[in-house]
C-alpha cells in the first residue's frame, strides 16, 4: 500500500517549544480583569452613594403588590372611554405619524449626507449631517417636548414637533447605516454614464434600499407613537396629559385605567407594526 | 411590416401601463397628502394658540432666551451627572438580572414548554420594551417613593425587553457543532454549557448589555424629571426658575454625558467582539 | 467489536469486527448511512437494536454517567472541525480532558500542570506550537483540523472516530490531515474508523474498507481486495 507522509515541517528543526504557558497574558489580561474590577467597584461605590434603600428593595414586591391592589384596581375603564379622552387618544395617533412623516422626509436627505459612501462632501456635509443626527438623537424626547412647549406654548404643535426631531434622530441615523450598505456597483456605472448626483439616487441607491426604507420608516412610526403617549405629559397634547392631570389629583383609579389603555394602545400599535414589516419584508 | 408593427404595439401596451401605474401612484399621493393637511389642520393649526406664538420674531426671542452657557452652574453639575450614570448603571444591571428567567423562556431551544413559557417570555419582553421609562418611573415613584431606587427601577425593567430578546436570539441561533464536541469528548452537560455554549452567547450579550447601558444614560438623565434625582432634576429646578441658558447648560452636559457614554460603549464592545 | 444497527431505517443490519491496530475507512455514496454509524459508536445517535461492544463493554447498556466515561476514552474528529471559535487553540485543545476532569474545573479552567504540559507537547506534534494563545476563527482550515486532532489525543483515546475529516479541505491539506492522522494512530497503537468519501485517499491510508450503500454493508475487507468492480456496486446509487 503506497503510502505519503508529509512532512509535518516545524517540529524537528526548531528549537523545542516552551514547556511554560500561563493563562495571565500581560498586559491584555490585566485590562480585561482591571477593567470588570473597576466596574464592580463603581457599582458597589453607586448603591452607597445613592442611598440606595435595599431593605425597602427587598420589600418592594410585597409593597407593590399591595400598592396596585388598593390603589390602582379596578381601573375606571369608563374614564377611558369617554369622548374627551378618546378624541386625544385619536390626536395622540396622529400627533405620531405625523411626526414620524415630517421626521422621516427629513432624514432622507440627513442620511444620504450622512452616508460615508454617498455623501456628496466628506469634509464638510458629511460631519454636519451626522452631528445634526446625533444631537436631534441624543435630546430626549421628553428634552424636545419641553422645549417646544415652552417656544410655542402648549398643544400638539409642540408634540408634533419634538416627535419630528426625534424621528429625524432616529430614522437619520438608520438611513444612513442602510445607505452605507449598498451595493456600490450600480452607483459607479450610473456615475460613469454621466448622470447627475440625484439621477444617481434615484435610480442606483433607491431601489436597493427602497424595502428596507419602509422597514424603517414603520419601525420610526411604531418607536413615535410610544413617544407621543407620553409627550401630552409635559403639555404637548396628546393623551399624556391626562396621565398627567390625574396623577396631580391623585385619582389612582383613573391613572391605573390611562396605563392600561396606554398600553393596550402601544401593544395593538407593535403588532400592526410587525405585521406591515413582516408583509414588506416579504414582497422584497 | 409585420415586426415593427407589433414592436410599435407593444411600446404602446408599455406606456399605456406605466401611465396606470403612475396615475394610480399619483392618486394616492394626493389622497395622503390630503390626509396630511386634514391631521395638520385638526391638530396644529386648530389647537395651537398663535395669539400666544406671536409673530416669527416673537418666536426667535423666546428661542434666543435659550442661548448663552450659565458658567456658574457647572460645578453643581458633576454631582448630578455622577448620580445619573449611577443610575443608568445600576439599572442595566439589575435589568440584566431580571432578564434571566425572561431569556430562558424566550429562546425555543432551551424553553422549558414551549407553549407556555415562551409567550409569557415574549409578553414580558413586549411589555417592557413598550411602555415608555417615564411611565415606568411614575410607577416605582409610586411605589417606592422619590429618588434614585424609583430611577433604578425603571431603567431596569425598561432594559429587559431589548437585552432579553437578542441574547434570546444568540441562543436560538447556536451553532450545534462545539456542542457535539464538548459531548463527544466525555463532557456533562454543565461543561457542555460552559465550554460550548456560553462562549457564543457571552459576547453578544455582553455587547447588547453595553448598547442599552449608553442608551439607559439617555433615559436616566430624564427620569429627574419625575423625581428620580440625577440631571434630570436640575433641569426641571432650572426650567421652573425660569433660567433659559441654565436649561442650556444642562441639556448640554447631559449631551456631553451622553458622549462619554458613546465612546466607552464602543470601546468596550470592540473589546468584547 | 461487533455492531449491527438500525436507526429510523438509515443503517439497516450493519455488523463488522475492528481490530486494534486497524484503520478502517467507511466509504459509500451520500445518505448511506456512514455518519449515522460513526455517531452511533459512541452514541451521539442512539441505534435502537443491536450491539456494540468496545473492548469487552456493552455500550449501549451504559447509564448516563458511563457513557461519559466512555466517551472520554473515545477521539473523535469531525468534518467541520467542531472548535469553539472565540476560544484560544489552547483552550479548545485543554477542552478534550472536560471528560476526565470535575465540572468546577472546567468553568474556571483550573487545569493541571500535567495536562497543561501534555497539550503543550500534543500542539508540537501536530505542528501548531506557534499558534496556541490564537483564537480558533483565526486559523486556516488545515490548522484548525490539526487543533481538533490534538484534541482528539489529548483524551488519551482508546479510538479514534474521524467524520469526515477532510471535507471541508483543500487536496494538499487533506493529505497532511490524514497522514498525521494515520502516524499519530500507529504510534499510539489506537484503531481508526473513518467516514470519507474521497475514495483515493481511503485507498492510500486506510488497511480494511467497509463500503456502505443505503444502510446496507455491501464490503467489508482490507484494502487490498478492494477493486474497481467492488466500487462500482457500492456507488451504484450514485451513477443514477
Amino acid at each position: 500500500m503506497a503510502v505519503s507522509t508529509a512532512t509535518q515541517a516545524s517540529s524537528d528543526t526548531k528549537p523545542a517549544p516552551p514547556r511554560e504557558w500561563r493563562r495571565f497574558k500581560f498586559p491584555e489580561s490585566l485590562y480585561r480583569w482591571g477593567g470588570v474590577l473597576l466596574a464592580l467597584v463603581f457599582v458597589s461605590y453607586s448603591i452607597i452613594y445613592l442611598n440606595i434603600p435595599l431593605d425597602r428593595f427587598f420589600n418592594m414586591f410585597g409593597r407593590v403588590g399591595q400598592l396596585v391592589a388598593d390603589r390602582y384596581y379596578p381601573p375606571e375603564i369608563d374614564y377611558v372611554l369617554e369622548p374627551d379622552y378618546l378624541a386625544s387618544v385619536f390626536d395622540t395617533i396622529q400627533m405620531s405619524y405625523l411626526g414620524a412623516l415630517f421626521g422621516m422626509l427629513m432624514a432622507v436627505p440627513l442620511g444620504w449626507f450622512g452616508s460615508y459612501n454617498m455623501t456628496p462632501s466628506r469634509r464638510f456635509v458629511y460631519p454636519v449631517a451626522r452631528l445634526v443626527t446625533m444631537s436631534a438623537r441624543a435630546v430626549h424626547e421628553t428634552i424636545w417636548a419641553i422645549l417646544f412647549v415652552t417656544i410655542l406654548g402648549f398643544g400638539m404643535m409642540a408634540g408634533v414637533l419634538a416627535l419630528t426631531m426625534f424621528c429625524i434622530g432616529f430614522a437619520g441615523k438608520l438611513f444612513a447605516e442602510e445607505i452605507e450598505a449598498i451595493d456600490m456597483g450600480p452607483v459607479e456605472a450610473l456615475r460613469a454614464t454621466g448622470a447627475s448626483e440625484l439621477n444617481v439616487m434615484a435610480y442606483a441607491v433607491f431601489p436597493q434600499v427602497r424595502v428596507a426604507f419602509t422597514g424603517i420608516g414603520i419601525y420610526t412610526w411604531d418607536v413615535a407613537f410610544r413617544a407621543a403617549t407620553v409627550v401630552g405629559f409635559f403639555g404637548a397634547g396628546g393623551m399624556g396629559w391626562y396621565l398627567k392631570r390625574n396623577i396631580l389629583q391623585i385619582e389612582t383609579y383613573r391613572v391605573s385605567a390611562i396605563l392600561v389603555s396606554i398600553i393596550v394602545l402601544v401593544l395593538i400599535a407593535e403588532g400592526i407594526s410587525a405585521w406591515a414589516r413582516a408583509r414588506v419584508a416579504k414582497a422584497k | 411590416m409585420a415586426t415593427a408593427q407589433a414592436t410599435a404595439d407593444q411600446v404602446e401596451r408599455i406606456i399605456a401601463a406605466r401611465s396606470k401605474t403612475k396615475i394610480v401612484r399619483l392618486l394616492i399621493f394626493v389622497v395622503v397628502l390630503a390626509l396630511v393637511f386634514l391631521s395638520v389642520k385638526t391638530t396644529i393649526v386648530d389647537d395651537t394658540d398663535w395669539a400666544r406664538i406671536g409673530s416669527v420674531w416673537n418666536v426667535l426671542e423666546s428661542i434666543g432666551q435659550f442661548i448663552g452657557i450659565n458658567w456658574s452652574l457647572v460645578p453643581n453639575l458633576w454631582q448630578p451627572a455622577l448620580e445619573t450614570i449611577m443610575v443608568a448603571t445600576l439599572g442595566t444591571l439589575l435589568g440584566v438580572v431580571v432578564c434571566i428567567p425572561a431569556i430562558w423562556f424566550g429562546a425555543l431551544n432551551i424553553t422549558p414548554f414551549a407553549p407556555i413559557t415562551y409567550p409569557i417570555a415574549r409578553l414580558m419582553m413586549t411589555l417592557s420594551r413598550s411602555i415608555h421609562e417615564i411611565v415606568w418611573a411614575l410607577f416605582f415613584v409610586a411605589a417606592v417613593g422619590l429618588g434614585a431606587l424609583a430611577g433604578v427601577l425603571a431603567i431596569a425593567v425598561r432594559s429587559v425587553g431589548f437585552i432579553a430578546k437578542m441574547t434570546a436570539e444568540a441562543i436560538e441561533d447556536l451553532d450545534p457543532r462545539p456542542v457535539e464536541a464538548i459531548r463527544a469528548v466525555g463532557g456533562s452537560e454543565f461543561q457542555v454549557f460552559i465550554y460550548a455554549i456560553l462562549p457564543q452567547v457571552l459576547p453578544v450579550m455582553v455587547g447588547v448589555i453595553v448598547f442599552e447601558w449608553e442608551i439607559n444614560i439617555r433615559r436616566s438623565s430624564i427620569l429627574g424629571l419625575v423625581g428620580a434625582g440625577g440631571l434630570g432634576l436640575v433641569f426641571f429646578r432650572q426650567l421652573n426658575t425660569f433660567n433659559y441658558p441654565g436649561v442650556t447648560t444642562v441639556i448640554l452636559a447631559i449631551l456631553v454625558l451622553i458622549l462619554f457614554g458613546e465612546m466607552v460603549s464602543y470601546y468596550v464592545r470592540k473589546a468584547i467582539i | 467489536m461487533r455492531y449491527s444497527a438500525s436507526g429510523p431505517e438509515i443503517l439497516k443490519g450493519v455488523s463488522f469486527e475492528v481490530g486494534a491496530d486497524d484503520f478502517f475507512a467507511i466509504i459509500g455514496p451520500s445518505g448511506a448511512g456512514k455518519s449515522t454509524l460513526i455517531r452511533c459508536i459512541n452514541r451521539l445517535v442512539e441505534p435502537r437494536s443491536g450491539e456494540i461492544v468496545l473492548y469487552g463493554t456493552d455500550v449501549l447498556a451504559l447509564n448516563s454517567r458511563q457513557l461519559r466515561k466512555l466517551r472520554r476514552g473515545i477521539g473523535m474528529i469531525f468534518q467541520e472541525f467542531n472548535l469553539v471559535n472565540r476560544m484560544s487553540v489552547m483552550d479548545n485543545v485543554l477542552s478534550g480532558r472536560l471528560g476526565y476532569v470535575g465540572n468546577m474545573v472546567g468553568l474556571f479552567r483550573l487545569f493541571s500542570k500535567e495536562d497543561i504540559s501534555r497539550a503543550l507537547s500534543v500542539l508540537d506534534r501536530v505542528g501548531l506550537s506557534d499558534h496556541v494563545d490564537k483564537r480558533a476563527d483565526e486559523l486556516s482550515g488545515g490548522q484548525r483540523q490539526r487543533v481538533g486532532i490534538a484534541r482528539a489525543l489529548m483524551q488519551d483515546p482508546k479510538l479514534l472516530l474521524l467524520d469526515e475529516p477532510t471535507s471541508s479541505l483543500d487536496p494538499k491539506i487533506s493529505r497532511e490531515v490524514m497522514a498525521l492522522i494515520m502516524e499519530i494512530a500507529k504510534e499510539y497503537k489506537v484503531p481508526v474508523l473513518c467516514n470519507i468519501h474521497d475514495v483515493q485517499l481511503a485507498m492510500e491510508f486506510c488497511n480494511k474498507i467497509i463500503g456502505l450503500q443505503d444502510g446496507i454493508k455491501m464490503f467489508d475487507g482490507p484494502t487490498s481486495k478492494m477493486n474497481t468492480k467492488k466500487l462500482d456496486e457500492i456507488y451504484a446509487m450514485e451513477v443514477l
